[in-house]
């Protein structure tokens, strides 16, 4: 009989990463699939030289520039001249600081200015008409979209995939722990996913979900597991994923005007800083960073939280990005963040902070003297700290040889390679192993537990998912509706990446260990949470996330700008409720 | 927008590199799982986790070692062969850290890349390993040392096949005693002592100093010494067992003369001794197998002129490890280059390639062939003038050279032999250290006659 159950839950072990693969390749080609095909918006037309200015984005920078979006060769016309950017309520037209200025009819804009389908917008000797984009290009075209959106899953099937990949895991945990341990926390995780596809289906009313559900298989991966060892954990971490899909929804909503979001900067930057601050002044050292607040029974992190409000600040929209040109502001919160981290002992979370910045910078200004100026900056500072404070680099020295200090600070390395080698490609079963014995296996380690216990092929799986997540980001930034959300999807793709870096090139003596979740998987409220978080900027950079919404309000308006109807004719394609 | 794309550049490269280090960490689990899982941390398979579907281990003629029966492992039948080859096979602990069971435990258990330790136990089938060694001539080393605390190591110096490789004190795997860890009877059990210990070479030692003088000094061959007994070198007396007379080069280590090698060593110098100490093995220590031996000591950087004098003669701090003084005579017996040792024939994997099995690899040159054939030539002649070739066996023709390494000033030794068969039907290299045994000839030469002559026999009707 034993023999026979064992047998089974090895047969569930060798099944549970096919289901994976299946669930991953999916979400990635139904992501592929829901984007919008690159065709014109509306187009700007030279009348007087004969040039038809085709306008792809929802945001363009207008200039001399070579890499501008609409590139004007003229002289009068300043490099980054103006940006005409489209937001639900129609067209407008934005001088960033030209010398020539704009004019729309004759008249010289200031600010923000509203365009019409036939306006004429002179900049620099060039008088440009606004019209329609041609008319699309007939069935051929409407044909490839509409195969395209047949690929495009309904939520429900990758859902139903991931319910099902679920059951397996927690199946196997339950024939090897011989209880009902894990029995509580799935059913919950289950409820609370159906539950929020429900939500989203009906209330929020949008259509993709890829990104969910890879963050739900994730989340459901890290509660199986930790029910695997301790239900009480497992129900904190199950707590947490409800808050976290709490806070991805109200970000979704609160980022979904960019504009909105431009004039809450300062407030989310003092936010973050204060974020940091409280638990430098009232939080409680554990693992050696003071970086927990308790309240009563429930301990936060406010750093992790911090995560979410800092890619905020750094993010912009283009005419912001191309008015105020320096990162002056930005580099003082982050000096201020990074440095709240350091006297709080938690480098792990600095470095992230730290590489956030260099991939806002660069993205914000493309100046690669910037970034070497930074990380000549920042090494310098890592001297004089180590020269000043020497002993915080005891704390690394097992880096690289760590089976010299298996006993002492190479321990939990050390382990983990074993265990990790110990697992094989399908592991020797959830609860099985012995790296569950080892300080931090939950959150630090959680990289070499899955090896062990479910095996190497999840645990590069979910590497991969993670990484996937950055490379989805970067393939939406010009579909997006502004570059907010593009620098946004990409900065939180770049964060989750590199902390996934830490956390799994750490355990594994490829880096030094620094004490980092693994997103989405390791034991942690805060953690968990502000994954979520961040998971709601690349969801907000799919052009698909907020579609639904916008038809319903383009409709009441449309009297109001005639160019708006004429770009929804344009678009049909991508707005599922007519086609 | 599209500078914003162009820009994402950026975290695309980092996600890569992301990537690219998934991809290096599999790669290097790939390449070191068998490594990391067999330490004796692992809980897999500690105690007898793991052990009680293990594979089978073999000796040279296919007797089986020690095997895993209906959940049980079961070793060999006769206890003396069970406590013979501990060191070798190991008991079901990893406390042997050099012992197969302990090295190959992950192979035995069945290990493999993609199954790891977790195939389920009514599916577990352990790998087996055929193991060089021949468990009758670990018995005649086991008896043969008797109640002495020492170490036989025997060789094949033309294949590297380990035929011997006992320790003693020892126990018995199947019964393992209670008292292990605190009766003083047993301390050290844990060690193989012809691999993880060095001990000071004495005498045995005049081969490295032989090597280097031919090496350095022209015609030393001819240099000649009336030994008194003693002289002072370097401030301070260097002894004789007693006066040796006049000596030539050859009857200096014939006799063993320390004074003559003791000057020989002061008139090389640091720079010279050290180099040839370290191309014969010392300051590094052997792998074989997975196996590493422990480290054979020659340093002199701290010696003063008597101090490297007496270095000369295998004492001041000189250690050897039994391993590495076989290696030298069996260096000397092929020529200068050693042949690396191995244990191991073959291991059979379940779900890989039989990649392990192993043949015959030559370790680094020890010596030039010249000077190989002249210590050669001077072994031969030290049993045959010195102690007679019968002091061996009249069945084999054996060239050697004894040590008596004092371990204090109570003139308390521990007793060397090491040397090499010229038969081409046995051509064994060999050492053996009797702790405490007080003379290389009286009491190490009888262990290493009974255990050759065991090998012989052996040799001869198996092959």
């Amino acid at each position: 009989m034993n023999d026979i159950l064992e047998m089974f839950s090895f047969v569930l072990r060798l099944i549970a990463p096919l289901v994976a693969i299946i669930v991953i390749v999916l979400c990635f080609v139904s992501l592929r699939y829901g984007r919008r095909d690159k065709h014109a918006l509306i187009a700007l037309e030279d009348e007087e030289r004969k040039i038809r200015y085709p306008v792809l984005f929802w945001e363009n920078s207008i200039g001399r520039s070579r890499n501008s979006d609409i590139r004007i060769n003229d002289l009068t016309v300043s490099r980054d001249h103006a940006v005409l950017l489209r937001r639900d309520d129609g067209w407008f037209i934005t001088d960033t600081g030209s010398k020539a200025g704009v004019y729309v009819n004759g008249e010289l804009t200031e600010g923000r200015q509203a365009v019409y389908i036939g306006d004429k917008v002179t900049i620099g000797t060039s008088v440009l008409t606004l019209r329609r984009a041609d008319a699309p290009q007939d069935l051929e075209q409407r044909q490839r979209r509409k195969s395209r959106e047949a690929k495009t899953l309904p939520g429900s099937v990758l859902l139903s995939f991931i319910t099902v990949y679920t059951i397996i895991i927690a199946v196997e945990a339950l024939i090897n722990m011989g209880n009902l341990d894990v029995v509580v926390p799935t059913v919950g995780f289950l409820a609370v996913s159906w539950g929020y596809f429900a939500m989203s289906e009906s209330v929020f009313k949008r259509r993709n979900f890829e990104l969910e559900s890879l963050a739900l298989l994730l989340s459901g991966t890290g509660i199986v597991i930790t029910a695997a060892h301790d239900t009480r954990q497992a129900i904190v971490q199950l707590v947490a994923m409800v808050l976290g899909i709490a806070i991805f929804c109200f970000m979704l909503w609160f980022i979904e005007i960019p504009d909105r979001v431009m004039k809450w900067r300062l407030a989310t930057s003092i936010v973050t800083i204060l974020l940091l601050a409280s638990s430098l002044a009232i939080g409680t050292v554990q693992n050696g960073a003071k970086n927990w607040i308790v309240l009563g029974p429930v301990s936060i992190q406010p750093s992790e939280f911090a995560k979410i409000a800092y890619i905020f600040v750094g993010a912009s929209t283009l005419d912001q990005l191309q008015t105020k040109k320096n990162l002056f502001g930005f580099i003082i919160v982050t000096s201020a963040c990074v440095g709240l981290l350091f006297l709080m002992s938690d480098f792990g979370t600095a470095i992230i902070f730290f590489i956030t910045f260099l991939i806002i910078a660069f993205m914000r200004s493309g100046d690669i003297k910037t970034i070497i100026l930074a990380v000549t900056a920042a090494v310098l500072g890592v001297v004089v700290i180590l020269t000043i404070k020497p002993y915080i680099a005891e704390r690394f020295a097992a880096w690289g040889h760590v089976w010299e200090y298996a006993d002492s600070t190479g321990y939990q390395q050390v382990n983990t390679l074993i265990y990790s080698a110990s697992g094989g490609l399908f592991g020797v079963g959830l609860s099985k192993g012995y790296l569950q014995y080892v300080f931090a296996s939950e959150n630090d380690l959680v990289f070499g537990l899955i090896s062990e216990e479910m095996g190497l092929t999840i645990a590069v799986m979910f590497g991969v998912v993670i990484g996937g997540f950055m490379i989805y980001a970067r393939t939406v930034t010009t579909r997006s509706r502004s570059t907010f959300y593009s620098i946004a999807a990409c900065t939180a793709g770049g964060m989750l990446v590199f902390q996934a870096a830490l956390n799994i090139f750490g355990v594994v003596d490829i880096l030094p260990l620094t004490g980092v979740t693994l997103p989405f998987i390791s034991y942690g409220g805060s953690s968990m949470a502000a994954c979520w978080g961040i998971l709601a900027f690349i969801k907000a950079a799919d052009e698909r996330t907020y579609s639904r919404k916008r038809m319903k309000s383009r409709k009441e308006k449309r009297p109001v700008n005639a160019a708006v109807s004429v770009s929804q004719q344009n678009d049909d394609g991508e707005d599922y409720i007519e086609v | 927008m599209k500078k914003t794309q162009t820009r994402s550049i950026m975290v695309l490269l980092m996600t890569l590199a992301f990537f690219a280090g998934l991809i290096y960490h599999t790669a290097n689990l790939w390449v070191h799982s068998a490594e990391w899982t067999s330490v004796p941390e692992n809980g897999h398979l500690s105690d007898s986790n793991g052990l009680d579907r293990a594979g089978t281990i073999f000796d040279r003629n296919g007797i089986i070692l020690a095997q895993s029966i209906d959940g049980q492992r079961v070793y060999h039948e006769n206890e003396a062969i069970r406590k013979a080859c501990l060191h070798v096979v190991g008991d079901n602990s990893t406390n042997i850290s050099t012992a197969i069971q302990t090295v190959y435990r992950s192979d035995l258990t069945g290990y493999n890349f993609i199954f790891g330790l977790g195939l389920p136990n009514s599916i577990k089938t352990g790998n087996d390993i055929r193991l060089t060694i021949d468990s009758e001539v670990q018995k005649a080393a086991y008896q043969a040392l008797g109640s002495y605390r020492g170490a036989v190591m025997v060789y094949n110096y033309k294949t590297g096949e380990i035929i011997c490789m006992a320790s003693t004190p020892t126990y018995d795997p199947e019964n393992v005693p209670e008292d292990l860890e605190e009766n003083e009877k047993y301390e050290g059990a844990y060690i193989n002592r012809a691999i993880s210990a060095a001990y000071a070479p004495g005498s045995t030692f005049k081969l490295v100093t032989s090597a280097a003088a031919l090496k350095n000094i022209a015609n030393v061959e001819k240099r000649t010494y009336q030994c008194s007994g003693h002289e002072k070198i370097g401030g301070k007396e260097i002894n004789c067992f007693e006066p040796n007379g006049f000596l030539d080069f050859r009857e200096a280590l014939t006799q063993s003369c320390n004074v003559y090698f003791a000057k020989l060593a002061l008139e090389m110098g640091k720079a010279k001794m050290t180099e040839q100490a370290n191309s014969m093995g010392f300051n590094s220590s052997v792998t074989f197998d997975g196996i590493q031996s422990a480290k054979s000591i020659y340093d002199v950087s701290k010696a003063n002129d008597n101090d490297l004098a007496w270095s000369g003669v295998g004492q001041y701090t000189v250690l050897e490890t039994p391993l590495n003084m076989a290696m030298i005579s069996g260096a000397i017996a092929n020529g200068g280059v050693p042949v690396q040792p191995y244990l191991v024939t073959e291991l059979e994997k379940s779900f890989e390639e039989n990649k392990t099995h192993r043949g015959t690899k030559l370790a680094s040159r020890m010596m030039s062939s010249e000077i190989a054939q002249k210590l050669y030539d001077m072994m031969d002649y030290t049993v045959e003038s010195y102690y007679g070739k019968s002091a061996f066996s009249d069945s084999l023709d054996v060239c050697a050279k004894t040590g008596t390494a004092e371990v204090d000033d109570n003139g308390d030794s521990h007793a060397w032999v090491t040397g090499f068969c010229k038969d081409e039907d046995c051509p064994l290299a060999f050492s053996v250290i009797v702790e405490h045994g007080n003379s290389g000839y009286g009491t190490a030469v009888p262990v290493a006659s009974a255990v050759l002559k065991t090998a012989a026999n052996q040799l001869r009707t198996n092959s």
